[in-house]
């Protein structure tokens, strides 16, 4: 393993669930924190994702350097991409490691759904997983790796629960019982509403609450 | 306990190098093939001829030459003559997203044999020589000395260099919807006259020879640098 490893964030969820404007949300308040990331966008058919949190991140608010939000195709297998043969995954964190070494994490998305793990443990230190009430309030109960293993489930699109019949208190009953002592948050990533919760848990459990890189004085 | 003396560990170490399974990255890229779908309605027979002329004007007098000359320098120890071939191929490698790629592969080849093949001093030798900047790991170079490593037979190391880039330009075919599975399976059966004539023309092919020829090929991958929309790496 590299000395200079940066801490590896992987975010999963189906199609559609909210993952890219999770890191759009999360990134600036990272960023107002001294936090400062870089972003791997795993997409199947384009690198649309990764334009738009370029035009985002980078071009609007200019939070980041161009080059640090990287789109790579996977060759219509997410899961294969990410999970069983990361090594294009691997081959592009390294390059950001060795080009980027004051930053303090590395944000990886991948669409995946919830019958596998997502993220190989080669690739990503830390596992989020997303999902959003569109499924059902019944989604956390069904289980799955994803819902099961994932280190951190979020749950995406709270504003639209009661026009879908989705319960949030079934939700978050249900994923206690699946998810035994690992954390659940309810997030609308579209305002922001909840997101601080999803910091909480990124500084606390992945950057062991370290003073950002920038702010460290030599 | 019943052994087969006709098998030996280096035949299991043939078929693990060339499973697809075996995690290069590999699966990510079509070789122009996704950029060709685009513009042409690919019908099975095309799909053959594109891999033919990949075989015959590419992947046989460069990859393959170079496989070999990296395999013949590890054996005698010749760390500059491996480098020579390394820097070579790269430069031959005139399309940024194909360079970039098959760097990409072939370090992150050498990174998975390394985790569990310890006591081979070219391939220490070459991954020092890659980060410090005097090699670049080109995944053909990379290739011939992971298989030299594993102690697979030179020739043998051409054809599954050969029958993986057959086997990948399918996947990516099926992937495209440009093919059903059964005639895939047609077209490696009737390209194997095609790569085991590749095999045996150039493994042995000396660098100073070393060629490749298929301007179609190259704008039709420089095309799929552009494109907007895209499953495949290249």
């Amino acid at each position: 393993m590299s000395s200079n490893r940066i801490p590896r964030i992987g975010i999963g969820g189906p199609v559609g669930s909210g993952k890219t404007m999770l890191i759009e949300q999360v990134v600036p308040i990272l960023s107002a924190k001294g936090y400062k990331a870089g972003i791997i966008s795993n997409d199947v058919v384009s690198k649309e994702d990764a334009e738009r949190m370029r035009r985002n991140l980078v071009t609007e608010r200019g939070l980041m350097p161009e080059d640090l939000v990287i789109g790579v195709a996977t060759g219509g297998c997410p899961h294969t991409a990410v999970r069983e043969d990361p090594s294009i995954n691997l081959s592009v964190v390294e390059e950001m490691e060795l080009k980027h070494d004051y930053l303090d994490l590395i944000l990886i998305e991948s669409g995946g759904d919830n019958i596998t793990t997502t993220f190989s443990p080669a690739l990503a230190d830390y596992f989020i997983y997303i999902i959003d009430v569109t499924g059902g309030d019944k989604y956390p109960r069904k289980r799955g790796l994803g819902i099961e293993n994932c280190d951190l489930l979020v749950i995406n699109k709270i504003d639209i629960a009661p026009y879908v019949g989705a319960d949030l208190k079934v939700m978050e009953r249900d994923a206690k019982i699946v998810r035994s002592s690992k954390p659940t948050v309810f997030v609308n990533s579209k305002t922001g509403q909840g997101v601080d919760a999803v910091v909480f848990h990124i500084i606390r459990a992945v950057l062991f609450e370290a003073t950002p890189k920038s702010l460290v004085k030599n | 306990m019943f052994m087969d003396t006709e098998i030996s560990s280096e035949d299991v170490s043939i078929l693990q190098m060339s499973d697809s399974f075996f995690p290069t990255g590999l699966y990510a890229i079509s070789n122009g093939l996704e950029a060709l779908s685009h513009v042409k309605k690919l019908k099975s027979k095309d799909i053959s001829q594109f891999i033919a002329v990949y075989l015959k004007q590419v992947i046989g007098p460069s990859d393959c030459t170079a496989l070999g000359n990296a395999y013949e320098s590890c054996k005698k120890g010749d760390l500059t003559a491996l480098l020579n071939t390394d820097e070579n191929l790269y430069f031959m490698r005139i399309i940024e997203e194909t360079r970039s790629a098959s760097v990409r592969s072939g370090n992150q080849l050498l990174k998975c044999v390394s985790y569990f093949v310890k006591n081979k001093k070219m391939l220490k030798d070459y991954q020092n020589g890659i980060s410090t900047g005097n090699a670049t790991g080109v995944f053909p170079v990379s290739f011939g000395v992971a298989t030299w490593s594993l102690g697979i037979p030179k020739n043998k190391a051409g054809l599954i260099l050969l029958y993986s880039f057959t086997v990948g330009i399918i996947g990516a075919a099926l992937r495209l919807g440009r093919l059903q599975h059964f005639d895939g399976q047609q077209i490696i059966h009737e390209l194997r006259p095609v790569i085991l004539e590749s095999v045996l023309t150039n493994i042995d092919r000396p660098i100073s020879s070393m060629w490749q020829f298929a301007p179609g090929l190259d704008i039709l991958q420089m095309k799929h640098e552009t494109m907007v929309s895209k499953m495949f790496i290249t």
